[in-house]
């Protein structure tokens, strides 16, 4: 990492080997489609470059502090664009929307299959309405208030499955881990 | 920091990782944790949670034209600063080589000539005891205009399309349409193509499709009479166009 904020163009092409399938693949899961991932994907990476943004290891690891910029970009292109719009009149936007082709695996996509299967398994596991308003939150770049109406409820009950979906989440991925 | 308080904002803490707060709240709820010790340990427990979230995301492949295009920015960039780099950091002999050629141009003025003539003694002396390299302060040559009465060059998005350029050649009299010329974009995915649009008025007219080789170079026709036209825009669209633009246009040509 240090070489990439030195803007060594080798170590940083090594970081988008590392990471550039990951932030493609939760680009696309957001935005829904490839040329506007492939948009997201670019800018998360070329802030990086440019800004020669600070990976500080004490509040994760470089993955989630990549992806956490690739989330960024992505929730910013959902509200400058219409994507917003089109997926918010079906709902079916925000549900996991594709499984990739099978077709020959590497060992480190089988382990990212493996690792997504583990935290989906415990998203899977917490009630259906506090795993929907996480979702709509999070991959769909929706505030509570466009959550509470969409889903029709007031935005304390939101706030409130928010809170303890993830709490839920939280010891889940603990116990998968223990 | 008051019960009262936090009983009132505790119940945040899920929206405000998830980014789901609107503004006014989230800068009320940061403020909130910076004097509530509570609020501020759940919320580094429940960070580890939204941290897994994009760790739930399937892998799917990634385009093979996302890192050639990515990389080939990085790599103009880095040509770019070094060549800004030696441009600030010349050896003075250069620069001497310069003095020189000036002094000998103001050889038809005594005066100046001498006062000349004492700058490159003293650059060379400077060159000579320290061999130290001075900042080239003359300003670069202006790059030529190549604008002519019937080219008009195109203007980029340049955060979707980093590399873009180029521009559109008119015929002599413009109810002969135009060609597109564009370098720098990026090769799309089978089932997609550009889609090249003429504004007039209030109208959007389709007026052809084209995709790009590896280069990122290609052309496209603008068949309709540009006569009263505002301008011709490019969109990224399905394979066989589409009947309006679906996204704003990733470059513009003013007419």
């Amino acid at each position: 990492m240090r070489l990439v904020q030195e803007g060594h163009p080798r170590a940083f092409e090594l970081l988008y080997d590392r990471h550039g399938g990951a932030a493609f693949s939760l680009a696309y899961r957001m935005v829904g489609n490839r040329v506007t991932a492939e948009d997201v994907s670019q800018e998360a990476f070329l802030s990086i470059w440019r800004s020669k943004a600070r990976y500080q290891p004490d509040r994760g690891s470089v993955r989630t502090w990549v992806l956490g910029i690739v989330h960024h970009r992505a929730i910013d292109a959902l509200r400058r664009n219409l994507v917003h719009e089109k997926r918010r009149s079906s709902a079916e936007g925000i549900e996991e929307r594709h499984e990739a082709p099978e077709r020959e695996q590497t060992d480190v996509e089988a382990a990212r299959r493996e690792e997504a299967r583990h935290v989906r398994d415990a998203l899977e596991n917490l009630p259906e309405e506090q795993t929907r308003v996480i979702e709509l939150a999070y991959f769909g770049g929706f505030s509570h208030s466009q959550i509470a109406e969409m889903l029709q409820m007031p935005i304390g009950t939101v706030k409130g499955r928010m809170r303890l979906g993830l709490e839920k989440l939280r010891k889940g991925l603990k116990e998968k881990v223990a | 920091m008051s019960v009262e308080r936090h009983e009132l904002l505790q119940e945040d803490v899920g929206a405000y990782l998830l980014g789901a707060l609107e503004e006014s709240e989230r800068d009320r709820f940061e403020a909130h944790l910076n004097e509530c010790p509570v609020c501020s340990d759940e919320a580094d427990l429940l960070r580890t949670a939204v941290q897994a979230l994009p760790r739930s995301v399937m892998p799917v492949p990634s385009p093979a034209g996302l890192k050639t295009s990515l990389m080939a920015v990085v790599q103009a960039e880095v040509r770019e600063r070094d060549r800004a780099s030696a441009r600030r950091f010349r050896p003075v002999a250069w620069t001497t080589e310069r003095l020189k050629r000036s002094a000998a141009a103001l050889g038809r003025r005594p005066g100046l000539a001498m006062a000349a003539a004492s700058v490159v003694l003293l650059a060379g002396v400077v060159t000579g005891a320290a061999g130290l390299y001075a900042i080239e302060t003359a300003t670069d040559e202006q790059p030529q205009r190549q604008a002519s009465s019937r080219t008009i060059v195109a203007k980029f998005d340049k955060t979707r399309v980093p590399l873009g350029s180029g521009s559109l050649v008119l015929p002599p009299d413009r109810e002969n349409g135009a060609v597109l010329r564009v370098h720098g974009l990026r090769p799309l995915e089978q089932g997609s193509v550009y889609q090249v649009w003429l504004k007039r008025g209030g109208e959007t007219i389709s007026q052809s499709l084209f995709t790009v080789g590896e280069d990122g170079d290609g052309a496209a026709a603008v068949a309709d009479d540009l006569e009263g036209a505002d301008a011709v825009v490019v969109t990224r669209e399905p394979a066989g166009g589409a009947k309006a633009p679906s996204e704003n246009s990733i470059l513009t040509v003013a007419l």
